[in-house]
């Protein structure tokens, strides 16, 4: 074994794993299906452990949830009782003072539109949740990131927590909200705060984190106090990353809240989403969700304005003025402007929408279905349940014969016999271990092989440890018995993630040859990584209806923007002395990408995928709502009967399943860095 | 240099250790050892870092005593030791008599109101201040009115030659510039004791040695005590009345200018000298046949045993013979064979 790579070694034991598990399968059946009698009863144990827990907290929790119904009224009061002249004129101003014409214009024309739609209060309704939850997670979180700044002590351990909550989904965390603070707007509320602090925190910490040493030792030298540093020197000089957390905190509060309405059914703009979802119209509920794609852009286009370097000075005088003209209208047309709920003018739009969509459905009915199945019979299907059951006379016109197993198995040997000889026997077996996955199906592989082909791939990755932490906690989702769920929830995220890659790299990678092309894309991507998650659905509900199809193209569609955008970035910043010496060297355009730009991006890229799997899966939950199976289902399910246990532990399994992949690119990643010494 | 018997800056065997228990290691090290070298091999065995081994010297008051090494020689952490900035894990630092390893936060915060300044590599300016509320810092940490404060900030600013940049804030400046608002901001607290880390190496040579003309200007001004860090040997004896040469952690030599060239204690500071231009430092007597005895020829050019190489080898050009070496009364003390000068210049400066 002396002169085998690692990588070759992980793929060998990998493959006999499974090739022991495939001979065992008719002698020894608990191989492949993880006995139910094995199943600890942890769903319970947990359900119960945090129903207790949360008991014990619930009269904080009801008395914290009483005390902010206060703020969050007064908030809904202001803004639903201020005459919408004087909201859009002072938006405008706001608008103006940060970014300039361009910025007021979008103000203008964004709530201009909002208006129109006829969502004007339930548009209120949301701000105002936004307008206290937004405040609770800068104060949470930046408290969090200048204390983990001040005692590095505790600054590993909240790493480590922030972590591990960006990575749970969304709605796992209102189960246990929900047993805290009851049904009602002020979970929502509290949900969009504990779920935007984590941004803030992080943000806090890198930016006081990355504050030259020098202005830290110039401030302490200048005979400042600890508290002078901090607040005159540190944190105005990380300003700008703390402006990055501003902005993430926003959109991450804009976008809970919407999620919420999910438990929270009271009127705002993201239950008047799923309403006219539920009800299937679709034009309406297109139109509510521009409504909240204009709110997300305006908020983060305002906010991002606060990050950048060098802002241009707006002169007040504009903004006190168009302040002005909105108090004057509102005074002068007083009894006009009481109802904005009853502008309508969109509705014949979303009419002729819902109409021209079922037109458009009713006459391409044959290619969509076609486009729908075939993706469905010939590739998610083959890859879910294998080739072995996939295959049926009735899609396929054939059916699967044990013959085709070992013909397939032979051609998966073959091709990685050849690879072998080449000496690259890593990829040689790695090829057959894809055959046969591609056999068995990823939701039925036996639990032995997974357990060995990711502790392998973990060893790979990021060594010994990572390899154990990978083996342990996929060993508890075994024991909960969510092992099935789980299997499926990783095969959906798989197939979308390997969609994104594939796309996502072609994308970045024709944006980094041709700026035209990128021109096209970046506003695409921009408005793509905006928009919060719920929106998404919307779309894809309208053309293909509920299904696992459906949630497919819903995870696609935002988990590939990272993966176009890191695979450009990294293409187009290989530093300018590279690109001069391969040219002086004589290479061509194509010679420069593949040999120097690319290994060079290699790392980036590897982040890009990285961030992809994080986000499928946060979107593989959202997508439950239309009609998935596997953990985001019994996340939702859980929400729905109010059960701890299962939402926590579901959410966890989540967790875990992110957290792996995370560690693992992570580890592929840093080892490129390093062999190109970044 | 005033008269005063205790030197303004005193070190003790300091010692500055990187690594978990650091203080508990060093400890030990020291009372298993007999010598420094030993107790910094123990301790790297350990996997600890000892930046800074059993550093002692005195600053006299007034006097700028230049810290020279490459990078990675203690240096930089040696300053950090002195200012404070970094605890230093073993022996004695007196400022003025006052051992401040072991003041509490609140005098060193007081200390560093009233008496220290320091000034940065890279600038180390707040971003966020323009110019004056930059060099104004050091005041308004102490509470002085906005108005003073910008008053005697504005006496510094002229004195380092920024005045009409008040409003700029640093990206708006020139590297050069940039670092006369950090030193302006060092000064502006009237400070005795000053620190400066590096100030003129990330500028460009021209610079660079314009600033270095301008330091020495306020320094015969203000008179201050300066411990001064690079690691240029060019920039060291043109500024230094003493230098200390740190290698791996250890200071190697401390001495004028013209003992770090003429009599260097070994190879590595050899070294150093090799880049100087050894004509305008070393002397005659460096190179000369010592004693009235030795032969030579009829021209006498006039050398004096104090005079430069290079000085001496102009008077000599076209001479072959040995020529006589004289006291300024006179008196014949040796001889130097003309060749030997132009061999010792163009050896030396390899």
């Amino acid at each position: 074994m002396a002169g085998l790579s690692k990588g070759s070694v992980a793929a060998l034991i990998a493959a006999a794993a499974g090739a022991l598990c495939l001979l065992l399968e008719s002698s020894v059946p608990w191989l492949v299906k993880f006995p139910a009698a094995w199943v600890l009863p942890a769903t319970d144990w947990v359900g119960a452990g945090l129903e207790w827990f949360l008991a014990l907290i619930k009269p904080t929790a009801r008395a914290f949830s009483a005390l902010m119904f206060y703020p969050m009224e007064a908030a809904n009061f202001v803004l639903s009782s201020t005459p919408w002249p004087l909201i859009i004129c002072a938006t405008t101003a706001l608008a103006w003072t940060l970014g300039g014409v361009r910025m007021a214009l979008m103000a203008v024309v964004g709530l201009g539109f909002v208006l129109a739609s006829g969502y004007w209060p339930e548009s209120m309704n949301t701000l105002a949740l936004v307008a206290v939850s937004v405040p609770l997670a800068l104060i949470i979180g930046g408290g969090i990131g200048i204390l983990a700044n001040e005692y590095p002590r505790i600054r590993q351990p909240v790493q480590a927590v922030l972590d591990i909550m960006q990575t749970v989904p969304t709605f796992a965390y209102l189960t246990p909200l929900l047993v805290l603070f009851g049904f009602g707007p002020v979970v929502g509320l509290i949900a969009s705060a504990i779920y935007a602090a984590p941004p803030m925190a992080r943000n806090v910490l890198l930016g006081l984190e990355r504050v030259e040493p020098e202005i830290k030792e110039a401030a302490i030298m200048a005979g400042g106090t600890r508290l002078q540093q901090l607040f005159q020197c540190e944190i105005p000089s990380a300003g700008q990353q703390i402006m990055v957390g501003v902005n993430q905190c926003l959109m991450a509060a804009l976008s809970m809240v919407i999620i919420a309405a999910v438990i929270g059914g009271f009127d705002d703009i993201g239950w008047e989403v799923l309403l006219t979802m539920r009800k299937a119209q679709f034009g309406q509920s297109l139109l509510a969700g521009s409504v909240i794609v204009i709110f997300a852009i305006l908020i983060d286009r305002m906010s991002g304005t606060l990050t950048q370097d060098r802002r241009d000075k707006h002169d007040p005088r504009v903004a006190w003025g168009i302040l002005a003209l909105g108090a004057a209208v509102s005074a002068a047309f007083w009894s006009q402007v009481q109802q904005p709920g009853t502008y309508a003018l969109f509705n014949p739009v979303a009419d002729s929408v819902d109409a021209g969509l079922s037109a458009f459905t009713s006459a391409n009915a044959e290619v969509l279905t076609a486009l729908k199945n075939n993706v469905l019979f010939y590739v998610l299907l083959p890859v879910r349940i294998g080739l072995d059951q996939a295959v049926l006379p009735f899609t396929w016109g054939f059916a699967w014969t044990p013959a085709m197993s070992l013909w397939l198995f032979a051609a998966g040997a073959a091709a990685g016999a050849v690879c072998a000889i080449r000496g690259r026997l890593a990829l040689g077996v790695m090829l057959l271990i894809a055959a046969g996955i591609l056999e068995t199906g990823v939701s039925q592989l036996p639990w032995p092989f997974v357990l060995v082909g990711a502790g392998a791939l973990a060893w790979v990755a990021g060594g010994r440890n990572l390899a154990i932490l990978t083996v342990v906690l996929l060993s508890t989702i075994l024991l909960s018995g969510l092992w099935e769920r789980a299997l499926l929830s990783l095969y959906l995220s798989g197939a979308a993630v390997f969609a994104c890659a594939v796309m996502g790299g072609a994308v970045g990678l024709a944006s980094a040859v041709s700026p035209g092309i990128w021109r096209v894309v970046r506003p695409i991507c921009d408005m793509l990584q905006t928009i919060p998650l719920f929106v998404f659905l919307i779309p894809v509900l309208m053309v293909f209806q509920i299904g696992e199809f459906s949630a497919f193209l819903a995870i696609i569609a935002y988990a590939i923007v990272p993966m176009i955008r890191y695979t450009r970035h990294g293409l187009v910043s290989t530093p300018d002395e590279m690109i001069e010496a391969a040219t002086a060297s004589g290479a061509t355009k194509w010679q420069m990408l593949k040999d120097i730009r690319a290994p060079y991006a290699a790392p980036s890229i590897l982040l890009g995928l990285n961030q992809t799997i994080l986000y499928a899966f946060a979107m593989l939950v959202i997508a439950a709502l239309i009609g998935t199976t596997g953990l985001g289902q019994s996340i939702y399910l859980a929400l729905g009967q109010a059960d701890v246990g299962l939402g926590i532990s579901a959410g966890a399994a989540m967790a875990i399943l992110a957290l792996i992949a995370d560690r693992m690119v992570q580890g592929f990643a840093e080892e490129r860095r390093k062999a190109l010494g970044l | 240099m005033t008269g005063s018997d205790t030197p303004a800056i005193t070190c003790r065997n300091v010692w500055q250790v990187f690594g978990n228990n650091a203080d508990s290691a060093l400890k030990e090290a020291l009372s298993n050892t007999d010598t420094a070298e030993d107790a910094a091999a123990e301790l790297r065995g350990k996997g600890l870092i000892p930046a800074v081994q059993n550093a002692s010297f005195d600053v006299k008051e007034g006097e700028l005593f230049v810290i020279m090494g490459l990078s990675g020689s203690g240096k930089s952490t040696l300053i950090r030791c002195i200012s404070h900035l970094l605890h230093a894990t073993g022996g004695e630092i007196r400022i003025d008599g006052e051992n401040i390893v072991e003041a509490s936060p609140k005098r060193l915060i007081e200390l560093r109101r009233k008496k220290l300044g320091m000034v940065f590599q890279h600038f180390g300016l707040f971003p966020h201040m323009t110019v004056a509320d930059n060099v104004a810092y050091p005041l308004r940490v102490q509470g002085v009115k906005k108005k003073q404060r910008l008053a005697k900030a504005q006496e510094v600013i002229e004195l380092v030659g920024l005045g009409g940049r008040e409003t700029n804030y640093p990206r708006e400046l020139s590297g050069g510039q940039r670092q006369r608002v950090g030193i302006a901001r060092s000064l502006v607290a009237d400070c005795s004791v000053w620190f400066l880390d590096e100030p003129f190496s990330a500028l460009d040579p021209l610079i660079r040695r314009q600033l270095q003309d301008e330091f020495l200007e306020i320094q015969a001004k203000l008179k201050t005590t300066i411990v001064f860090i690079t690691h240029d040997i060019n920039e060291a004896l043109k500024l230094a009345d003493r230098i200390a040469i740190m290698r791996d952690g250890k200071v190697v030599q401390i001495g004028t200018p013209a003992d770090i060239v003429l009599r260097p204690v070994d190879d590595y500071v050899r070294e150093f000298s090799k880049d100087v231009a050894k004509g305008q430092h070393a002397r005659v007597a460096s190179v000369m046949q010592e004693g009235e005895h030795h032969v030579y020829g009829a021209d006498d050019p006039g050398l004096r045993q104090d005079m430069t190489l290079d000085a001496a080898l102009a008077r000599c050009m076209e001479l072959y013979e040995p020529v006589p070496v004289r006291t300024p009364e006179g008196k014949l003390v040796g001889v130097v064979n003309p060749a030997d000068l132009a061999a010792a210049l163009q050896v030396e400066q390899g």
